[in-house]
This record gives C-alpha cells, structure tokens and sequence, in this order.
C-alpha cells in the first residue's frame, strides 16, 4: 500500500508509542491499592520504552537528513489522513530524552506519591506516550491529536496530585493551552484545504503540505495562530504566566515532566511546523518574536532571582532558559537552530534534576522556601555534590551541557546577519544587539542559581529540622548519578550530538530559505482553486441535487 | 401516491417500530402492581428488530441509490429509502433501545414507574424514522409531530414531580407554537412551487413565479426547526425541560429529538432547498442559519459556564451543539460535498457521548434524590472511578478533545465549512473553535469535581445491569469513533 523506503527500522516508533499505552491499560486492569506493584510496573513499562527508543540507533543514519525510520499507514481514508511517525536529526535526541526522563522521573518520585497510585502512573504512561506520538509524527493530524492528548493527563497529575491551589492552576494550564491550540485548528484548517485544492487531493501529510506555496496573507495568519500555540507552550514572555501556577502546584513527577520534556513543544512545533510551513510568515513574525525571547530571558531570569520559592524560581528560570531556545531558532543560522535544540536537551536534563533536586528536599522538609534551608551540604553531602552538578549544568558553566547550548544559540544569534536569506537580509534587525543581551541573560542565570544553592547548601544550620536529613536513598542516587553523567557527558562531548544534527537543521534552513524566495502565489489562489475543486465536483452535486 | 404493496418492505424499521410501541401499549393493561421491568425486553427487542431491519436495508443500497416509496406519477414519493435514511433510522432505533435500558432503575428510585412509557417510547422512534426517511412535506410534519407528541408526554411522566410538569408544559405549548410556524412555513413553499415532494421541489422551484414566497416560508421553517433543535433564540425551553423531564428522557430528548430534527433538516434545507436553483441561491436560507449558527453555540457555551447543575449545563451545551450541527448544514446548502457524512458522523459521535453522559447522572441519582449539582459529584472518582472514568471520557468528547468522538465529530464539520467557496465560513469556523475552548472550561469543572476534590457524602449510585451496560459501552464506542473514525464516515455519501 504505501512505500516504506526504510522498512529495517519501520516497527521501532510504533513499538515505542505502543509500549506506555499498552502499559497504561495494563496498569489500570490491577487491582486498586497496590502502589507498589503499579510503580514497579510503570517503571517497568518505561524502560523498556527507552530501551526499545534506544534501538534507533541502529537503524538511524546520521548523515541523512530526511526522515528515517518512517512507519506509514493510512488512518481515515476519507480525510487523507496518515498514521505517520518517523525522526530526523531534529527529532531523535528529542524522542530519546522523553523515553530517559520518563523512567528517571518515576523512579526519582518513587515515594512521594500515595494517593491513587494507580492512576498516576496510568497517567504518567499516557501521557509519554502523547508527547511521543507529537515528537514522532509526521503528519499534521496526528501531531494534533498527540498534542492535545498531552494536555488531559498533566491537567490530571496537576490536578489530583498536586498543592494547595491545585484546582485553580490545573484549569489555567488547560484553558491557556486549549486556546492557543484551537487557534492553531483553524490554522491546520486553512492548510489542509488550501493544500487539497493545490495538490488536488486533500492530506495531512507534513511533506506534501509543506511542498505547497501559501498566500503571503494566509501565512501570516497561519504563523501566527501556530506560533500562539507555540509560544503559550514554550511559554515566551508575556504568555508565560500559567508556568509558575503550574509548576508550583504540579507534583514532582509533573513538575520534571512539565518542563523537562512539555514545553520543547513549543520550540520543537516552530522548528517542525510553524517556520517550514509559513516562512513568510515567519518573516513578519521573527522580529517579535526575538524581541520577546530576550525579554523573557532577562526578565525570567530577574524574577527567578527575588524568588523565596525555590520551585517559583526554577520555573521562571525555565522562562529564561527556553528564551535562548527560540532565540536560536528565529536566528536561522546552523549554529542558532543546533543551539536551540541543545539546549532543549540540556534543559530537560537540568531542570528535570533541578526539580527532582526539590522534590528531594521537599520530601524531607516539608517546605519550598529558601529561608527555611541553610548549611545542608553537612547533612546530605552526597546529594549536595550531585546538586552541584545539575545546578553548574543549568547555569551554563562550560564542560556542562548548558553552556554548549547557550554559546551556540548566542554566538548564532550574532553572525545571524551574515546568512539571512537573499531575499530578506534584514529578517532580524540588530542581531548583534539582541544576542549581546541574551549574553546578559547567562550571568543573570549564574546569579540566581548560585544564589539559590547557596542558600541552600551553604552558610550555617540554624534551623533545627534541617539537623537530621537523610541523604540520598539508593534510588535517588541513581536517578541522579544518571542526570549527573548525562549532564557532564552532554557538556564534554557535544560534538556526535551535533553532527547527526547538522543534516537535519541544514536541510531545514535550505527549505526555509528556498521557500522565502519564492514569490507570492497570490492570495486569489484560494478562490481559483475553490472555484476548480466546485467545478470538478459540479456533476456530482448535481446528482445529489436531485435526491433526498 | 399510489400505494405499492411491495414498498412496505422499505418501511420495515417504521413497521416493527410502530407495532411494538402498540404492542407495548396493550400490554400495559395487562399489568398490576408498580413494576414494568419485563416491558423493557420487549422494547429493547423491538427497537433492536428495527434497527437491524434498517441495517438490512441499508446493505442493500449503492452510495448514491434512492429508492422512492409509495410513489406518484409525478417523480414524487411520500417516503424514500436511501442510507442516509436507513443510517439515521438505525441509529434512532438502537438509542431507543440504549434509553429503555436506562430507564426501569431511574423509575424504580425516583417513582415513577409507568408502563405507557415504554410504548410512547417507542412510537416516538417511529416518528424519527418517518423523519430520517420522508419526501414529502406532509410526512416531514407527520413524523415530527408523530415523534413529538410521545417526547411530550414523556416528560410529564414523573406526575408529582412539579419540574416535570412545567417542563411538560413549557415543552408542549412552545412544540404547538413551533408547529404552527412550520405549517404555515411548508404552505408558502407549497403554494410557490405547486408540490409537495421533496424530490420534485428543487425542478419547481427553479421555475416558480413567487420566489419571494419561498424566502418566507424557508424562513419560517428555519423558526420551526430553531425550535426543535433549541437553536438560539428559540432555545428558552431547552434548560428547564431537560432539567425537569426524568434523565432518560432528556438523554433521549438530547440525542434522538435533535437528531432527527437535523435529519429532517438535511432532507428539507439541504436537498429539496439546496443547490443553487433558487433565485437566491440556498442564500435565502443559509445565510440567516449561519449567523443563527454562530449565535446559537456562542450563547449555548456561555450560559453554560454559569450552570451548576449539571442537566441543565448538558442542556445548554446540547443548544450549542446544535449550534455546530447548523454549521455542517450551512456549509451543506452551500455546496461542500463532505458536508452531509459530516452531520452523520457528528449525530453519531453526539448521541453516543449524550447518552453516555445521561446514563452516568442516572447512575449516581437515586432513591428520588438526583444529585444534580456539581457540588454533589465532588469525590466521585474515589468511591466509583469506573463511572467517573465513563463520565470524563464523555465531557472530554463533547468539549471536543482528541482522541474522541466529539473532536473528530467537530473536525470533520468544521472542515467541511472550510470546504465552501472562498472561505465564506471561516468566520463561523473560528467562533466555534473559539467556544469550544469556553466550553473546555465548564465541562473540566465536572471533571475537577469528580477528581480533585473530596466527597461531602457518600455515594448511594443507582444499581442496575441495564445502566452500567450503557454507561461501559459508550465510553468505548467514543474512542472507538474517534481513533477509528474512517469506516463511519462512509457510511453516508
């Protein structure tokens, strides 16, 4: 039936978003308070995820730049929609680093979740699998359905598992997203019949939409309605407000997950969707954009910095962090783009620890409030070195991951004027400005965070509870000796990471710069091409005219 | 018309319909005491018949096949079998029986336990049926009234309940109102195109003398089918009879009434209306339908949001529902060729998520106390999450989130209104995509209450095997329609 160019790998992705989903149903059959039995078995599921995801490797080639592993089957015949899943250099590590957090996350929460055991971890595998099945998918519809699916089980594990005002973040989060998704809809809409009229049969199928030329008029409309979505997701300032709620009230578990693997969504859907699809509409949109990645990330990090909550702080510090990301990502420079997708990789490591670093404390104390710690390295030494590590990795400090990250998109950023398309060589305006505030962003990021560990660490025990913590318990030290390596190894050897990226991101700028030069088709091609399709089925309306 | 003795094979749905609600009737004057539960088998088996009678039928058509029935010499007939007919009849008829499932434990807790109920139940249906098959004005009318006059009765069933009564009052003067405005709608078009036939309206209309006639009566059939469907401004009735008619009656009221009445619609607006023979093209009708469309699922989501109780919230939300169901017809009348298996797809995808949801709120009433407010469903999923599981997999379909019947449902409708020339409704598109994250929120509160907050009292849910067999199955069959939708969406077209 359809072609499948890559058929060695073509049963991994499928087997992948098939495994959380059959252990969701499975642990939902168990019997009702077993906690233990549904966490081993969670954690069991999402293993062996990982390390099926990790036979990609033998099958993936980095030096291709298409999609590989494809696995393509249709789904509603009627609609021209595909069941369509396959990773390239932009999506692999993506999909590698949800299936490693994924098991990371449920061992590292391993005790902290008492009520409905059950239902959490039917929740977490659910929801592994949406985010998936979105990184995975090729094919529009699919990459909906994926997203949307994302949204009920952390709308859940925020809602029933998490704190105080619990009730009050989880329909904010929900509300948020929904309404740039919907937006985004009516966008895919637009495509999708605009398509079917060019092409002549109606798809979802990314590469096939994306070889059609829309209207200048649709595409500013179409690029703004996914970026929305996109950057309620990411969150890019002023969109950002429902990330605090929502962190602080989620449940560790939700917490890591939430930003650790969520929200490169938004980044992953403009590298993905929004700038191959509607290029100038990303010429329009860019400058802002920009704008507003810089002021999210000296903005994020300057409210991390007055935080007393440390989880406030580190989810502003997620605002900050994922401003690079799109800053790289408007830049449109090799460096920029493979940047901001280190960086994504970085970010979920880190900040994945960061919060599974809290949730530790947390589980001890009882509190998030800086001012209640002081002096704990004494206490947990082991823990503290590990901590060190993670924080040192989200602060940029070079041989850790983040700094690979930061540097790149930065120094992309810079020389981002150099490369602009022909056609458009003032896309950005003042790059060399915008990157030396980014630059800011990294000593603000330094500042707060030391600042935070310091407080946490170091100075004296003065408060009597902070006397007798345990340190880390065996499953704790490995979750974090895990995080730690990654970090480090992330930090010292970035440069296979980048080389099986570089076809994929070189391949996406060579599109995105070929379709910018292309001339406006014209916004009456929509009306032509209704007015073909009214023609085409003109005998056949006039049969069913005739009957009831 | 001239009767055909062979033509009553193709009304075999209406037949066994009709017989067993009479049949039911009988039967009841046989009865002593309060119980009626052996009823419900024959209702279950008779409305069951039906629909496999329709199902029969219905493999016997090609795609684009009418077969008229009881036919004239003039190309018109008093019905017609065709799928779209067949579809509807079998989905009516299996509602039928999923309601009379539901219904004996609702009337042994809240006391109302009369026999007619059955057969009114089921003569009712057979209206439907006529609806999702006539081709004439006169069996449009026939069937309506056919199908309302059993929803009246139904909904005073519960005799000392004083919200029943008003609701039965309310819904019957206004259904009399609204039968005026279509009867007087249906003479204007018979007078500006000299026929009655459905299938023969769209030639004599092309040729009529009096267009403006027809724009009048088009018009006026638009008020009375606002008011079947509880369009706004016609919708007044909606919330205080679902509210005050027993539950399985509103789901009943919910899924089949409306169903059928967009059945009926597609057979008057969007074939014998249709196509661009009128001298306004189906301007004269769609272009009030859309702004009634777009106004009707604005003001059905946001009277919503300020609900607590939760029938009359699911009343509201059915009002804007119909909303995007009158959008699928628009985009029908103005030519998109997906439209009608579109209107299929989303009454199927509607009727299963409502009844689900109805069945649920029958499950956790009892004992004539209802629990309606959503106060009362806090802690639900702690003390029976398999109902609450049905009943969040139901509120996730109708506030039209994916994997879902009720997405796919919008997807396809939304889509088909894009379909139409030169994007004329986009606009209605992006309201009703823009509600649809309004009514996320009401419907999450639901969800928040059954899931993230703690019970005030316990639960003393209605037990029945009947109830918990609907509230298992169509929480399947959503995500079945949803993931797998191709196969349903060509069942029509």
């Amino acid at each position: 039936m359809n072609a499948m160019p890559n058929l060695g790998g073509g049963f991994v992705l499928p087997l992948i978003l098939a495994i959380p989903l059959l252990g969701a149903i499975f642990v939902m059959c168990t019997p009702k308070p077993e906690g233990p039995l549904q966490r081993g078995l969670g954690l069991a599921f999402s293993t062996i995820t990982f390390l099926v995801s990790l036979s990609v490797f033998r099958y993936f080639n980095a030096a291709d730049s298409s999609m590989q592993l494809v696995f393509d089957t249709e789904w509603i015949p009627g609609l021209g929609a595909h069941f369509k899943v396959g990773i390239d250099g932009i999506s692999i590590f993506l999909v590698l680093l949800t299936t490693f957090m994924m098991p990371i996350t449920l061992l590292g929460t391993w005790r902290s979740i008492d009520k409905y055991p059950r239902e959490f971890v039917a929740a977490m595998l659910v929801l592994e699998a949406g985010m998936l099945g979105a990184f995975l998918a090729t094919d529009l519809f699919l990459f909906y359905v994926s997203w949307e699916v994302m949204l009920i089980p952390m709308y859940l594990l925020i809602g029933i598992w998490g704190g105080q005002r619990r009730l009050y973040a989880s329909i904010k989060f929900v509300i948020y997203t929904m309404v740039g998704s919907l937006l985004m809809l009516v966008a895919i809409f637009y495509v999708y019949v605009q398509a079917g009229h060019a092409l002549g049969t109606y798809t979802t199928d990314l590469d096939k939409l994306a070889t059609v030329s829309y209207p200048w008029n649709g595409q500013v409309w179409c690029f703004a309605a996914f970026a929305l979505a996109f950057a309620i997701k990411v969150p890019l300032f002023p969109l950002h407000t429902w990330l605090p709620d929502a962190h602080v009230e989620a449940p560790t578990a939700g917490s890591v997950i939430l930003a650790g693997v969520l929200l490169k969504f938004g980044i992953y859907g403009f590298l993905r969707y929004a700038m191959p699809l509607f290029p100038h509409g990303a010429v329009v949109w860019a400058p802002a954009l920009a704008v507003l990645a810089v002021i999210g990330i000296i903005y994020g990090a300057m409210v991390a910095f007055v935080q007393d909550d440390v989880k406030k702080l580190v989810a502003y510090s997620s605002v900050s962090h994922l401003g690079f990301c799109m800053l790289g990502v408007v830049a449109i420079t090799t460096m920029g783009v493979e940047g901001s997708i280190y960086a994504m990789l970085s970010h979920g490591l880190t900040t994945g620890g960061l919060f599974l670093g809290i949730g530790v404390l947390y589980e001890r104390r009882h509190t998030r409030r800086l001012a209640e710690y002081g002096g704990i390295w004494k206490q947990m030494p082991i823990f503290a070195g590990l901590f060190l590590i993670v924080v040192m990795g989200s602060a940029g400090l070079p041989t850790l991951s983040g700094f690979v990250g930061e540097f790149f998109t930065i120094f992309g950023t810079f020389i981002a004027g150099d490369t602009f398309p022909a056609s458009h060589p003032n896309f950005l305006p003042m790059v060399r400005l915008l990157a030396a505030l980014a630059a800011t962003g990294v000593i603000l990021g330094a500042i707060y965070l030391l600042w935070m560990f310091q407080k946490v660490f170091f100075g004296k025990l003065d408060t009597k509870k902070n006397g007798k913590l345990p340190d880390l318990r065996p499953h704790e030290l490995l979750v974090f000796i895990l995080l730690a390596a990654g970090i480090m190894i992330g930090g010292l050897f970035p440069r296979p990471l980048l080389r099986a990226m570089e076809p994929a991101v070189d391949k996406f700028l060579v599109d995105f710069n070929k379709h910018v030069d292309e001339p406006d088709c014209g916004a009456h091609l929509y009306a032509e091409g209704c007015a073909k399709a009214m023609a085409a089925t003109a005998p056949q309306a006039a049969m069913t005219g005739g009957r009831p | 018309m001239s009767f055909n003795p062979a033509d009553l094979g193709w009304i075999t749905p209406y037949l066994i319909l009709a017989g067993a609600g009479m049949l039911l009737v009988l039967a009841e004057a046989f009865y002593k005491g309060t119980d009626r539960t052996a009823l419900v088998g024959l209702a279950v088996a008779g409305s069951v018949a039906s629909a496999i009678a329709s199902i029969v039928l219905y493999r016997q058509l090609g795609p684009n096949e009418v077969h008229p029935i009881f036919a004239d010499s003039h190309g018109g007939a008093m019905l017609v079998g065709d799928r779209l007919g067949y579809v509807l009849a079998a989905l009516f008829a299996l509602t039928t029986a999923l309601t009379a499932l539901c219904s004996p434990a609702h009337q042994r807790e809240h006391g109302w336990q009369i026999g007619e109920y059955y057969g009114l139940l089921l003569l009712s249906a057979s209206g439907m049926v006529i609806l999702a098959q006539a081709a004439s004005l006169v069996t449009v009318f026939l069937g309506i009234e056919t199908m309302s006059i059993g929803v009246y009765v139904m909904c005073a069933m519960r005799r000392t309940s004083r919200r029943g009564n008003e609701a039965a009052m309310k819904y019957f003067l206004i259904g009399a109102f609204a039968t005026g405005f279509l009867m007087y709608g249906m003479a204007l078009i018979y007078g500006a195109s000299g026929t009655l036939s459905l299938l023969a309206m769209p030639k004599a209309l092309a040729v009529t003398a009096n267009p403006g006639l027809v724009i009048a009566g088009a018009f006026l059939l638009v008020v009375a089918f606002g008011f079947k469907i509880a369009a706004v401004p016609f919708h007044m009735w909606a919330p205080d009879v679902y509210e005050g008619a027993p539950t399985p009656v509103t789901g009943f009221m919910a899924a089949a009434v409306k169903a059928a009445a967009i059945g009926a619609m597609i057979r008057v607006f969007g074939v014998a209306l249709g196509g661009d023979i009128l001298p306004f093209g189906t301007l004269g009708w769609a272009s009030p339908l859309v702004v009634i469309a777009a106004i009707t699922i604005t003001i059905g989501n946001i009277s919503a949001v300020r609900q607590d109780n939760i029938k009359r919230m699911l009343a509201y939300s059915s009002i804007s529902h119909a909303g995007v169901l009158l959008v699928g017809l628009c985009a029908m009348g103005l030519g998109s060729t997906s439209a009608e298996s579109s209107i299929v797809y989303y009454l199927l995808a509607y009727t299963v998520t409502t009844l689900g949801a109805f069945a649920v709120v029958s499950f956790v009433g009892s004992k004539g106390r209802e629990r309606l407010l959503v106060d009362d469903w806090a802690g639900l999923a702690s003390q029976h999450p398999a109902a609450a599981l049905a009943m969040t997999i139901c509120l996730l379909s109708l506030g039209g989130i994916p994997p879902t019947a009720g997405f796919f449902g919008k997807f396809v409708i939304f889509k088909s209104a894009m379909d139409v020339y030169n994007g004329q409704l986009l606009w209605v598109v992006i309201i009703g995509i823009v509600n649809s994250a309004i009514s996320i929120y009401y419907y999450l509160r639901i969800v928040t209450a059954m899931y993230f907050r703690e019970a005030s009292q316990p639960f003393a849910p209605t037990r029945s095997t009947g109830l918990l067999f609907v509230i298992a199955l169509m929480p399947l069959l959503v995500l079945e329609l949803g993931i797998m939708p191709g196969w349903w969406l060509r069942l029509v077209g």
